[in-house]
């Protein structure tokens, strides 16, 4: 899951992002309003987490900018201010859910996979395409109840195939989700990744739509 | 109002005024009436006698011839108040019925005042007759003459002793309509919650009221204002204690979940241990701050003076360790002696921010230059840096709680200028930001006043 961290402390930043990181998240990491407007607005992500004291633009701006411009990423909003008026402007202005700071890591981690799986129309955290199970908080995917070891990659990018079920993918879609800035993303990345999921799990468990992209379906029946 | 002084209601007190001020301007105007009136009445029943003198001296050159003794009959009630005696050849040949058989007075003529055998104070006229050998002797009690200015002097007393409590009823009433304000004032006082701030506004506010709700709601303006910022300092301080809990929470949960990955584990224990540090130092400022608005509030003795040199050469002693270590240079200009007004821990404190934030927001191999001198009288502290400097909308901003300029990776609160500040106004100093024109970067002022 792919998350745009913004937050103008340097040492709660970088916390953040380490212990997002460690918990199967892909975080990007911006320090001012402007910077978290802009990705927000460009990048491809399943959610934000938003910090309100931040330098340029306060984040509550960034937030009504956003939904102004109908972007619906689901944001957290991780502040300090914790008076009820701020935390009723917070949720009005369009925040997903309000935090006050200090939050424990799997806290954060939880809301963050609980508002994405909302956004996706789900209910509940384990998500299925037939008979491929995967539970994110656990990061554990099962194939006919039997559990199936991937590498960090391969978890993300199955769970944003599952996510998107009965939608087709493009490679570029997939490659933004998956990948922050700064990581050298080889051209046939998302390829490489996909032949692993099938040789893992099952040849047929995605896909390929020629020219188009990648999908999982949600009846899908492997033989 | 203490204890030991008695209450005194206005009320009372203004009652008490009207009233004395009425029985004094009504005993002087009764003593005037009696001065004024004694002596017309004097002069005219001295004018009396001396008609009835002329009476009996006519009256007696007629009978002359009769013998014996004539006794005037009583006639008036008034009578026996008012002798006469008439005298030939010192033979007493008329008298009233109540006057003695000797002459009244040894004098010869005129008015006299004396006191006769009954013990009654008499007034008597004394004058000859046709003959010089007829001395005619009219006298009236001075009693009569007292019981006249008595009645005289009651009939303008005794309205005044039946108006007195009725004037004292009036003037009660009319006192008590005219302190309603007051009394509505402190009135909405009492019911004051102790939070409730909002300016007095009373209905039909007379004109001496206006300076007293004026400076009561002046002074509530500034309770109002000083409560706000202390809460709002309070509430900036919480939260801004949160985010380096955040932090520390966060990279302390970071470790703990490193597992294999020791590099992970050192560097999310290394970012624990600064973030306390960054925890203890905006609580130490805090405590400064909190120390300085005490000092502040209770500063009243004038501060002693001090050499500002001797304090910026221990301190720039201490900071020199950490500019080296920067590859910085700390140039100082500071061997006269320069007495300031202000005390050395607090002074200390300043001098101590001002080098340290150059040096922190300074890079690698900066200069740094701090001078002490004096400009037309006035000492004055200057640190400059080559560092990037300031934009004139983050100079203006300077000096807010909490406000930190953007962009820097160091470590700060935003309280350091707060502190330099609140330390500049205890002492009179005045802070002055600009770009050094010799170094390019800040350069910071002190002025103090001579």
């Amino acid at each position: 899951m792919r998350i745009l961290l913004a937050e103008d402390d340097p040492i709660l930043g970088d916390g953040l992002r380490a212990g997002l990181r460690q918990l199967g998240f892909q975080v990007d990491w911006v320090r001012d309003g402007v910077a978290a407007e802009r990705e927000l607005v460009s990048g491809d992500y399943n959610a934000a987490v938003l910090d309100l004291g931040l330098p340029l633009k306060d984040g509550l701006d960034v937030l009504q900018a956003l939904r102004a411009r109908k972007i619906a990423t689901p944001v957290l909003v991780l502040t300090a201010r914790d008076a009820v008026p701020d935390r009723i402007r917070g949720l009005d202005l369009g925040a997903d859910d309000y935090v006050i700071k200090p939050v424990d890591l799997h806290e954060l981690g939880a809301r963050l996979r609980s508002l994405v799986r909302r956004a996706h129309g789900q209910m509940q955290d384990i998500l299925q395409c037939g008979d491929v199970l995967l539970e994110p908080s656990a990061r554990r995917v099962s194939l006919k109840g039997e559990v199936v070891t991937l590498s960090t990659r391969e978890f993300d990018l199955l769970h944003v195939l599952m996510l998107n079920a009965d939608r087709v993918m493009s490679r570029e879609q997939l490659e933004q989700q998956l990948y922050s800035w700064g990581y050298e993303v080889d051209s046939n990345a998302i390829e490489v990744h996909i032949h692993h999921l099938r040789r893992k799990l099952h040849p047929d468990v995605i896909q390929t739509v020629r020219g188009v992209g990648y999908t999982m379906l949600r009846s899908q029946t492997l033989s | 109002m203490t204890r030991r002084h008695r209450l005194k209601s206005m009320q009372a007190r203004l009652l008490a005024l009207l009233l004395g001020l009425v029985i004094v301007i009504w005993t002087g105007s009764a003593i005037m009436t009696w001065v004024d009136a004694r002596d017309e009445l004097d002069d005219l029943l001295d004018g009396h006698l001396a008609q009835a003198a002329a009476l009996l001296v006519v009256q007696q050159a007629r009978s002359d011839d009769d013998d014996g003794v004539a006794d005037a009959p009583v006639l008036h009630k008034y009578a026996p108040l008012v002798a006469f005696q008439v005298f030939h050849e010192d033979r007493l040949v008329m008298r009233s019925a109540n006057a003695s058989t000797t002459p009244m007075t040894s004098k010869d003529h005129g008015f006299t005042t004396v006191r006769l055998n009954d013990g009654e104070k008499w007034r008597v006229f004394v004058t000859h007759g046709q003959e010089r050998d007829v001395m005619v002797y009219v006298g009236e009690q001075t009693a009569s003459r007292n019981a006249i200015l008595w009645a005289i002097l009651n009939s303008m007393l005794l309205p005044l002793l039946l108006a007195l409590p009725l004037l004292a009823a009036g003037g009660w009433w009319a006192v008590r309509r005219g302190l309603a304000p007051l009394r509505q004032l402190s009135k909405l006082l009492q019911q004051r919650q102790p939070h409730g701030l909002e300016p007095i506004e009373l209905h039909d506010m007379p004109l001496e009221m206006k300076p007293v709700a004026d400076s009561l709601n002046g002074l509530f303006e500034r309770i109002d204002h000083m409560v706000a910022s202390e809460r709002r300092f309070t509430a900036d301080a919480a939260h801004e204690l949160r985010t380096p809990i955040a932090g520390i929470r966060a990279q302390a949960q970071v470790a703990m979940g490193a597992g294999d990955d020791a590099e992970q584990r050192n560097h999310a224990l290394q970012a624990t241990l600064a973030g306390c540090d960054r925890a203890s130092r905006l609580v130490e400022q805090l405590l400064t701050l909190a120390r300085l608005e005490a000092a502040q509030a209770t500063a009243t003795a004038p501060a002693p003076t001090m050499d500002l040199s001797a304090v910026v050469r221990r301190i720039a002693a201490d900071l020199a360790t950490t500019a080296l270590a920067n590859h910085q240079t700390l140039e100082l200009d500071a061997l006269a002696p320069c007495m300031v007004v202000g005390n050395d821990m607090l002074v200390g404190v300043l001098v101590r921010n001002l080098i340290d934030n150059a040096i922190r927001y300074s890079p690698t191999g900066a200069r740094i230059w701090v001078s002490v001198t004096s400009e037309a009288g006035q000492p004055l502290l200057r640190v400059e840096d080559s560092g990037p400097g300031l934009l004139d909308a983050d100079m203006a901003r300077l000096g807010e709680r909490f406000f930190r300029v953007l962009g820097n990776e160091q470590p700060g609160s935003g309280l350091g200028w707060s502190i330099v500040k609140r330390i500049a106004d205890v002492f009179g100093a005045r802070l002055n930001v600009s770009r050094s024109e010799q170094l390019g970067g800040l350069a910071v002022a002190v002025h103090w006043q001579e």
